[in-house]
C-alpha cells in the first residue's frame, strides 16, 4: 500500500465524528434506534453486479486482528458490528438495537437484534459478542488500545440478546471507538476452539473463508485479483438489492482510472490525482462526489531545535505560510485551508477561536528580523553569525506531500528561509522524524477522529506520534481530563481550552482539510454516503441498479439454499480445478457462453496469435536443430 | 570429455551453486534485516493506531525481540527443513504466497521471453542482412525507441488504446469478474487478459535479443569462412541458414536462459500495471510492508533459478560450441 495510505487514509475510508456519539452515550437513559438503521431493505430494482474497483489485497480475513484497511471495505459486507457509523459519524445502531449507559459513564448494557444468524445458518448471541470483546483484549487487537482494553473489568451475558460491559473508569468515546474499526463481531462458534493458538491461527477455517452475520456471503478470492460476495438472502434486515459485490483488486492508481473508463468497474476507490476529477465527471455516466473528511495535513515544528522552540520564528512560518494558495496549487483547489487546531468535520470538538494566524507576509517579515535574522544580497536571511537560515522539511514520498512541500518552500523562500525538502521513504521517514526526531520540519497526514481524544495520541506529552516534542502539562491535563469526562459538554468545553492553548503555543501548524472523492456510475443508487442516518460507512447493503429486475416479480428472496459457495485460495488451484470458480446457485445473471460471443473474435483472434508465434518459435527451434545434424 | 567428466563437472558446479546460494541467504537477511523501518509497525498500521502493547505483542509472535544471530541461525536451519518461514502480513506460509503466484508469472514472463526471443532473432538477421537500408533502419529505430521506453509507461499507453479506446481488449485483472466464466472459457479469460501485459513485456525484451542478433549477424557475415562460402558457390540464403544462424544463435541463447532464471521474479511494474497478481507485485508490497520472510523467499528462489540457469546455459553451450566441452574439459 502506497506510504500515503499508511498514514492517512485508513482514515479516509473511516472518516467518523462524535457528534452525537457523546450526545448519546453520554445520558444515563435507554436509547432505542427508531430510525432508518435497522428499517428493513426495501429495493426499487432487483440484482446485479456491483464492481469495485479496490486498491488492495486484505491481509486476513480477520478484520480485528490488525490495521487492515483493503478488508475493511470487504469486511463491512460480511460482518456486522454492535453499532456502526453513518457518512456524518453518527453512531447508528447495528448487532444491537439499543443500549444504555450508566451514569458513572463506566458500564454499557446493549441489547442484540433477536433472531440474527450466521452465513452458516448457527444463531448470533450474546455470546459471540463477549467473545469477540476478550479476544480483541486477549490477542492484542487493532484497537487494544482505543478501546482502553487494560481498562476493561468484565463483559457479561445474563441473556442471549444482552450484553454488559463493565470498565474501570468512565469512558466516554467507548461507543464511538467500538463503532469504527477492528470491532466486527465474529463467529464464536468458529473461532473459539482449543485446539487454536488464537485468532490468526491459520487452522481456522474462517481465516480463508469468512462467516458474518453481514448482506453479503462470502463466494470466492483469486489473491490479487478479486473478492467475490453474494448477497445473503437471510440477511436481518432483508435481502440486499444487488446479487453480487466483486471488489477488483488493482493497486496502480492509473490502471485503476483505466480499468474504470473502460467500464471494467462501477465504483472506483483508488482515488486518482485530483488533476483527473473534473475530466471524470464531465464523462457521461459517471459522477464524482465529494465530502469533507476528518482527516487533515499538518506541519511539525522539531521543538528540541533551539531555534524553532521559539515561538517568533514558528508564528513567523505560520504567517508566511498562504494555505489558500497550497489548496489551489498543490491539490487542485480539493480541499480546505485549515482554520483551527482541530478537524472542523468533528464540530462538537472544533473550537473555532482557537484560531490559526491568517496570511501576512509582513508580519512574518518583521518577527524575523525582530529575531535578529537579516536579509542578505541573495534574498535569503542570515544569522547574527553569518550563516544561512537554512531548515529542513522532512517529507515521506507520495505526489500529495511533494506538491505541498514544493509550494511551502516557495512561501518561506519569499520571506527569506531557505526550506531544504528532505524525501524518504516512508519507513525512513518515520525511522528519522517519529523515532529519532531528527528533522526541523516535517509533514504528517491522518485521521482526527473518531473522537477527540486522537488529540493525546497525536499532541499529547511524551505520545510516540507527538514529533514536535510538545509537552505543554496544562495541555497534557486537560486532554487526560477529557477522556474520562462523562458529561459531553463539560468535554467538550476541555478540548475547546486544550485547542487554545495549543493555537497559543503552536507547536504544530495545520494546513489543509481534506476531502474524500466518491467516483461511480450514474446507473448505481443507495450507496451509504447518500443515506445517511441509514446506513453504516462502507456497508453496500441499500445498493441498487438501475438496470436490474423490478422489485415487485423478484421471487429471489425466497430461496432458502444454503450457501454451497466455494473459495479459490490459489491461481493453482483455479487452474486444476476450473469448475469451482462460479457459485452454484441462480445468482449469476448471465449464462457465460452467450457473454462468450461478445469477446470472442478478440479471443480468437489472440489465441492464432499465441499458437502462430509458438509455432514459429518451434520451427525455428527445429531449423536449428536440422543445421547442427547436418554440418 | 567423458561422461564422468561431466558428472563431474555437474558436480562442482552444484556445490559452487550451493555456496553462491548461502552467501546470499546470508547477505539478503542481513541487509534486510538491518533495513529502516520496523515491520512491526508496518503490520500493527497506522502509526496513530497502534498501541505499544500491540507492538510489543507481535514483535514476540515474529521472533523480533531475538538477536541477529539468534533470527539467523533460526531461518538458517528453517531453509536447510524447506521452511521458509510465514508472512508477517498474511500470516500464511511463505511457500505457499510464492507458489500460487507462480504460474501466473510464468504465464507472463515465459511467454513474453519466447517471443522476444524468436521475434528477436527473426528482425535481428531480416535487420542485419538489410543494414543501412530502410527496412534496417526503420526496424533498429523503433527497437531503439522500445529500448528507451519505461515499461510501465508502454503498458499504459497500450492500454488506453486498446483497452479504453478501441474497447478490443481488457484493461487490468487475471479473468472477467462482472461476468464469471467457467471451465475452458475461463482459460480462455485468462490468455484474453493476458494479451496487453504480454505483448508489453515482449516489445520491452525484445531490442536485447534484436540488438545482439543483429550485431553478432553482421559480424559474423564479414568473417573469412563466410567469404570462403561465398567463394565456394554456397547461395546467400543457404550460409545465412546454415552457418551465419548457427554460430550467431549462442549469444541470444546465454541471454534467453539467464531471462528464464529471472522470470520467477516476475515483472513488477507490468503487473502492477495490470493488475496481475504475480511474484513480482507480492516482492514490490512486500518491500512496502517490510515483510521480511516474504522478501528473503522470493530473493532465495530468484537466486537459486539464476544460479541454476546459468547452470543449465553452461550445458547447452557445451551441447552447441565443440570450443566449450575442449576449454572445459
Amino acid at each position: 500500500m502506497p506510504g500515503k495510505r499508511i498514514k492517512g487514509s485508513g482514515v479516509l475510508y473511516i472518516s467518523i465524528s462524535m457528534l452525537f456519539v457523546i450526545a448519546m452515550a453520554m445520558m444515563p437513559q435507554t436509547y432505542s434506534q427508531a430510525q432508518g438503521a435497522l428499517a428493513p431493505i426495501s429495493c426499487p430494482r432487483i440484482g446485479g453486479t456491483l464492481v469495485v474497483i479496490h486498491w488492495g489485497d486484505p491481509k486476513s480475513f480477520n478484520p480485528d486482528s490488525q490495521v487492515d484497511d483493503a478488508l475493511f471495505a470487504i469486511a463491512s459486507q460480511i460482518y456486522n458490528k454492535l453499532v456502526d457509523l453513518d457518512v456524518n459519524y453518527n453512531v447508528i445502531p447495528e448487532l444491537a438495537s439499543s443500549w444504555e449507559v450508566a451514569p458513572n459513564g463506566s458500564t454499557f448494557i446493549f441489547h442484540l437484534v433477536k433472531n440474527v444468524r450466521w452465513h452458516d445458518g448457527y444463531p448470533f448471541t450474546s455470546a459471540d459478542v463477549k467473545y469477540t470483546l476478550e479476544a480483541i483484549k486477549k490477542y492484542k487487537g487493532v484497537m487494544y488500545g482505543f478501546l482502553k482494553m487494560d481498562k476493561l473489568v468484565s463483559v457479561d451475558t445474563p441473556d442471549n440478546y444482552t450484553v454488559i460491559v463493565r470498565y474501570s473508569e468512565p469512558f466516554p468515546a467507548f461507543l464511538g471507538f467500538l463503532a469504527w474499526y477492528g470491532t466486527f463481531i465474529l463467529p464464536e462458534h468458529i473461532f473459539n476452539k482449543t485446539e487454536y493458538k488464537d485468532w490468526m491461527d491459520p487452522s481456522i477455517p474462517a481465516l480463508t473463508k469468512p462467516v458474518g452475520t453481514g448482506p453479503f456471503r462470502f463466494v470466492e478470492y483469486v489473491k490479487g485479483d478479486h473478492v467475490t460476495l453474494e448477497a445473503n438472502p437471510d440477511y436481518f434486515k432483508g435481502r440486499p438489492c444487488i446479487d453480487r459485490v466483486v471488489f477488483k483488486i488493482v493497486p496502480d492508481a492509473t490502471s485503476a482510472l483505466q480499468s474504470f473508463l473502460a467500464g471494467e468497474g462501477d465504483w472506483l476507490t483508488n482515488p486518482p490525482p485530483p488533476s483527473e476529477i473534473p475530466r471524470i465527471n464531465s464523462t457521461p455516466g459517471l459522477i464524482v462526489n465529494i465530502r469533507p473528511v476528518p482527516s487533515r495535513w499538518y506541519i511539525a515544528f522539531n521543538l528540541l531545535n533551539p531555534l524553532l522552540s521559539d515561538i517568533r520564528i514558528r508564528l513567523a512560518i505560520a504567517y508566511a505560510i498562504n494555505t489558500s494558495e497550497i489548496v489551489e496549487k498543490a491539490l487542485n483547489g480539493y480541499g480546505y485551508p485549515a482554520r483551527g487546531m482541530y478537524t472542523p468535520v468533528i464540530s462538537w470538538a472544533f473550537n473555532p477561536n482557537a484560531s490559526l494566524p491568517s496570511y501576512d507576509p509582513a508580519k512574518a517579515e518583521a518577527l524575523l528580523d525582530e529575531l535578529g535574522f537579516k536579509k542578505g544580497p541573495d534574498g535569503f536571511r542570515y544569522t547574527p553569525n553569518g550563516s544561512r537560515l537554512v531548515l529542513r522539511f522532512t517529507i515521506f514520498q507520495g505526489a500529495q506531500t511533494e506538491a505541498i512541500a514544493a509550494v511551502i518552500k516557495e512561501q518561506l523562500k519569499r520571506v527569506g528561509i531557505d526550506v531544504k525538502i528532505e524525501e524518504y521513504e516512508i519507513a525512513a521517514w518515520e525511522n528519522k522524524v517519529v523515532k529519532q526526531r531528527d528533522y526541523d520540519l516535517a509533514m504528517l497526514d491522518g485521521f482526527q477522529g473518531p473522537d477527540p481524544d486522537n488529540m493525546r495520541s497525536r499532541f499529547g506529552p511524551g505520545a510516540y506520534l507527538n514529533m514536535a516534542n510538545y509537552s505543554n502539562p496544562e495541555f497534557g491535563r486537560l486532554l487526560d481530563q477529557a477522556a474520562s469526562e462523562p458529561d459531553p459538554a463539560k468535554r467538550a468545553q476541555l478540548y475547546w481550552k486544550a485547542q487554545e492553548i495549543m493555537a497559543k503555543d503552536l507547536p504544530y501548524l495545520p494546513i489543509v482539510d481534506l476531502v474524500a472523492f466518491f467516483i461511480y456510475r450514474t446507473e448505481w443508487h443507495g450507496f451509504y454516503w447518500q443515506l445517511p442516518g441509514v446506513a453504516g460507512l462502507n456497508v453496500l447493503e441499500r445498493v441498487w441498479w438501475d438496470k436490474g429486475r423490478p422489485a415487485v416479480t423478484s421471487p429471489q428472496t425466497t430461496s432458502p439454499a444454503q450457501a454451497t459457495t466455494t473459495i479459490i485460495a490459489t491461481m493453482t488451484q483455479a487452474i486444476s480445478s476450473p469448475t469451482s470458480v462460479i457459485s452454484p446457485g441462480g445468482v449469476a445473471t448471465t449464462s457465460p457462453p452467450a457473454q462468450f460471443g461478445g469477446v470472442s473474435i478478440g479471443v480468437i483472434i489472440a489465441v492464432i496469435a499465441v499458437i502462430l508465434v509458438a509455432v514459429l518459435a518451434a520451427l525455428l527451434f527445429r531449423r536449428r536443430g536440422g543445421a547442427s545434424g547436418t554440418s | 570429455m567423458g561422461l564422468l567428466g561431466l558428472a563431474r563437472l555437474i558436480i562442482w558446479r552444484t556445490l559452487q551453486a550451493i555456496l553462491v546460494i548461502f552467501f546470499i541467504i546470508v547477505l539478503n537477511f542481513i541487509i534486510i534485516s538491518t533495513a529502516p523501518g520496523d515491520p512491526v509497525q508496518f503490520v500493527a498500521g497506522d502509526i496513530a493506531i497502534s498501541s505499544p502493547d500491540v507492538v510489543e505483542y507481535l514483535r514476540h509472535r515474529w521472533g523480533l525481540d531475538r538477536p541477529l544471530y539468534e533470527r539467523l541461525f533460526i531461518y538458517l536451519s528453517n531453509v536447510l527443513r524447506g521452511d521458509l518461514g510465514y508472512s508477517y502480513r498474511y500470516s500464511e506460509p511463505v511457500v505457499d504466497l510464492i507458489l500460487e503466484r507462480l504460474p501466473v508469472t510464468l504465464t507472463l514472463t515465459v511467454v513474453s521471453n519466447l517471443l522476444a526471443f524468436s521475434a528477436g532473432i527473426v528482425l535481428g538477421i531480416y535487420a542485419a542482412r538489410r543494414m543501412g537500408r530502410k527496412a534496417d533502419n526503420l526496424i533498429t529505430t523503433a527497437n531503439m525507441f522500445l529500448w528507451s521506453v519505461p515499461s510501465f509507461w508502454l503498458g499504459i499507453v497500450l492500454m488506453m488504446i486498446f483497452g479504453v479506446q478501441l474497447k478490443l481488449l481488457p484493461v487490468s485483472g487475471l479473468m472477467d469478474v462482472r461476468n464469471p466464466k467457467e471451465g475452458f472459457w475461463l482459460y480462455l479469460d485468462i490468455a484474453y487478459h493476458s494479451i496487453l501485459p504480454i505483448a508489453t513485456l515482449t516489445m520491452i525484451t525484445l531490442p536485447l535479443y534484436f540488438k545482439i542478433v543483429r550485431d553478432t549477424v553482421i559480424q559474423q557475415a564479414s568473417e573469412d569462412y563466410v567469404h570462403t562460402y561465398r567463394a565456394i558457390g554456397f547461395s546467400e540464403d543457404e550460409i545465412y541458414r546454415r552457418v551465419i544462424f548457427r554460430n550467431s544463435i549462442l549469444p541470444p541463447i546465454t541471454v534467453f536462459a539467464i531471462h528464464m532464471g529471472f522470470s520467477v521474479a516476475g515483472a513488477a511494474l507490468i503487473e502492477n500495471v495490470f493488475g496481475w497478481p504475480g511474484i513480482g507485485r507480492l516482492l514490490l508490497d512486500s518491500i512496502r510492508t517490510r515483510d521480511y520472510p516474504v522478501i528473503m523467499g522470493i530473493y532465495l528462489i530468484v537466486a537459486s533459478s539464476v544460479v541454476v540457469a546459468n547452470l543449465i546455459t553452461d550445458l547447452i553451450y557445451m551441447r552447441l560450441d565443440p570450443r566449450a566441452r575442449i576449454q572445459k574439459g
